[in-house]
């Protein structure tokens, strides 16, 4: 029954030196309380950019890039840190659009008159959670591969839902929202649910929560026997990151100003979450929202390059990561990398 | 033996039924506080099965379990940890990508823990605790390496380690010493005498008669996943049926 890996205690395990020597430092500041402190910096950079006197166009990219880092955030917070890789985490994002698009436009079904945009916003955050408490009792028992695809599963079965259910949706049609052109709220709207989100990761992952969360990941049974109550956790993270994910829904369907179906309930949507989590590094708090940012520009590039062929390419880049990269950016290129790339990178650095 | 007392783990006409393989069957059993307790049997005898059953990982298909008196049956895992049953795994469970220190501190006495000190970092006097366990098991200079980098017996220490940690009354061992050289069981022997001392209580699965002779004031036996003989380490070597069910046919 001996099925433990042989003993070697004699063995003196040598850690690998970071491989770019100069960034080691960049890690350490990226640890604890000076990482939060660069983070509140760069929040403050972003809300003086619109002083600069830049155009309407660089709001709302800006916006843009916002959503998406929030995205990658909330998903790594459950794909990431707990293992739950989420395959349908768009769910939330759709549910969050349509609760913003049914409230304020008063769709049929509803008797009160229509909501105003900041009553809905939050509305579209809770929404998405209490789906995720509702969705997660069941799906969260599930363990790799089978909650991926249970979760993609929701989330088809709620774009046909949505489809089908025309008095409250619009069906195939959708719903029209106002149109309210402001992009420098917005800007600054995106740029503080950013900031909250990933300052609440950065504080989740020090919390015991957050390692708890990390525990769960890594072996969810022995953590279980060792007193944390797994459900309670996995779901708390799952309604969290469900949470942000409908305000960004909301939000993104107040500024699209139209929502349908297929709009909303993207499966691409998710490939773009877990993509830019990954690129950056899983379960990291920084690794994401670099993702983000890198992921943004490279689907820029690649637009105005390949034109309909940019899919293809960005299909390409997932594998690669997968293959090379798995630990993201920040993993690779960090000190204990145990990656092809990251020891390949690591004997590099040393050579030097 | 001590039966004046009441025990601290028992379990009643426990049974357990993969399909049709009754793989625990009918077991009744009783650990008193203070005692260390072998359960030995050949593979496939319903040793790691039952442990399971007691720390409530398997479902008991019928028999009660009590803890303290209570009937822990129908709890789930997390409920028995935090009344102060804690147990090791056959094949290691560590947080492989966590160092050893957020290994121990994650594995704290989560019993009455309160909202607000989940959403802070572990306090100082659990580090603290952390950091006497670790020495305590010769593995504090390993205290910021990666779980998943340490070699089996440092893992095997890691885990006693973290069982310990919340300061429970029981420790279920399961194989201890499997794929740990020598001194290290000696290591290990030696740590469980002391914590017995300091009033610990011990179920020990072992394959290593040994460790058990040494260590053990009485034994369980299961073989097919009955209870076959009971008593001391001396009689359980002597025992026909016990050393037929090992060597005979």
């Amino acid at each position: 029954m001996g099925t433990g890996p042989p003993a070697n205690e004699g063995a003196e395990r040598t850690r690998r030196r970071t491989p770019f020597p100069f960034l080691a430092p960049v890690h350490s500041l990226l640890a604890g309380w000076t990482g939060l402190a660069f983070w509140l910096l760069l929040l403050l950079l972003l809300a003086l950019y619109p002083y600069t006197g830049v155009s309407s166009v660089a709001l709302f990219v800006g916006s843009q890039i916002f959503v998406l880092v929030t995205l990658a955030s909330n998903w790594n917070l459950i794909g990431g840190m707990t293992g739950y890789v989420d395959f349908g985490h768009a769910v939330f994002f759709g549910i969050g659009a349509y609760m913003m698009g049914i409230l304020v436009t008063g769709a049929p079904l509803l008797i009160s008159p229509e909501w105003g945009f900041w009553q809905a916003l939050p509305a579209s955050g809770v929404a998405a959670s209490l789906f995720a408490l509702l969705i997660g009792l069941p799906t969260l028992r599930l363990k790799g591969p089978y909650f991926s695809i249970a979760m993609l599963g929701t989330l088809v079965a709620m774009r046909e839902i949505a489809r089908v259910l025309r008095p409250l949706t619009g069906g195939g049609v959708g719903l029209n929202l106002p149109p309210l052109l402001n992009r420098l709220g917005d800007y600054y709207l995106m740029l503080a649910v950013m900031g909250l989100v990933v300052s609440l990761i950065w504080w989740i992952q020090r919390s015991e929560f957050g390692q708890s969360l990390i525990a769960i990941r890594e072996d969810e049974i022995g953590a279980e026997m060792r007193g944390i109550n797994t459900t309670l956790h996995k779901i708390a993270a799952f309604m969290i990151a469900a949470f942000f994910t409908g305000i960004v829904g909301g939000f993104w369907a107040w500024q699209n100003t139209y929502i349908d179906p297929d709009v909303v309930f993207v499966e691409a949507r998710t490939v773009e979450m877990v993509m830019m989590s990954m690129l950056g590094g899983l379960g990291t708090v920084w690794g994401p929202p670099l993702g983000a940012v890198v992921i943004y520009y490279l689907q820029d590039l690649l637009w105005a390059n390949l034109f309909d062929r940019h899919l293809l390419a960005l299909g390409l880049l997932l594998v690669a990561i997968v293959l090379f990269m798995p630990e993201g950016i920040l993993g690779t290129l960090g000190d204990r990398s145990s990656t092809s790339l990251g020891r390949l990178l690591s004997r590099v650095g040393r050579s030097r | 033996m001590t039966s004046d007392q009441q025990p601290l783990l028992e379990g009643h006409t426990v049974s357990k039924y993969f399909g049709g393989l009754a793989a625990v069957n009918n077991v009744d059993f009783a650990v008193y506080p203070g005692e260390i307790v072998g359960l030995i049997g050949p593979n496939g005898s319903g040793k790691t099965t039952l442990f399971d059953c007691l720390s409530r990982l398997q479902k008991i298909d019928s028999g009660q379990v009590l803890f303290k008196g209570r009937d822990v049956t129908g709890a789930r895992p997390y409920q028995v940890a935090r009344m102060g049953l804690t147990r090791t795994f056959q094949s290691v469970r560590v947080y492989r990508k966590m160092t050893v220190l957020r290994n121990m501190l994650i594995s704290h006495q989560w019993r009455d823990t309160s909202l607000w000190r989940m959403l802070r970092p572990s306090p100082a006097n659990t580090a603290h605790r952390a950091l006497q366990l670790l020495e305590f098991l010769q593995i504090e200079h390993l205290a910021d390496e990666e779980a998943g980098r340490l070699s089996g017996g440092q893992r095997r220490l890691l885990e006693i380690g973290m069982a310990l940690m919340p300061d429970p009354d029981i420790l279920l061992l399961d194989e201890a010493t499997s794929g740990v050289n020598p001194t290290l069981i000696e290591t290990i022997k030696d740590r469980i005498r002391t914590l017995n001392a300091q009033g610990k209580t011990f179920l020990l699965i072992e394959h290593n008669i040994n460790f058990i002779a040494d260590l053990c004031s009485r034994v369980y036996v299961l073989n097919h996943g009955e209870k076959l003989a009971e008593g001391t380490p001396q009689e359980i070597l002597q025992n026909e049926a016990v050393i037929d069910a090992y060597f005979g046919a």
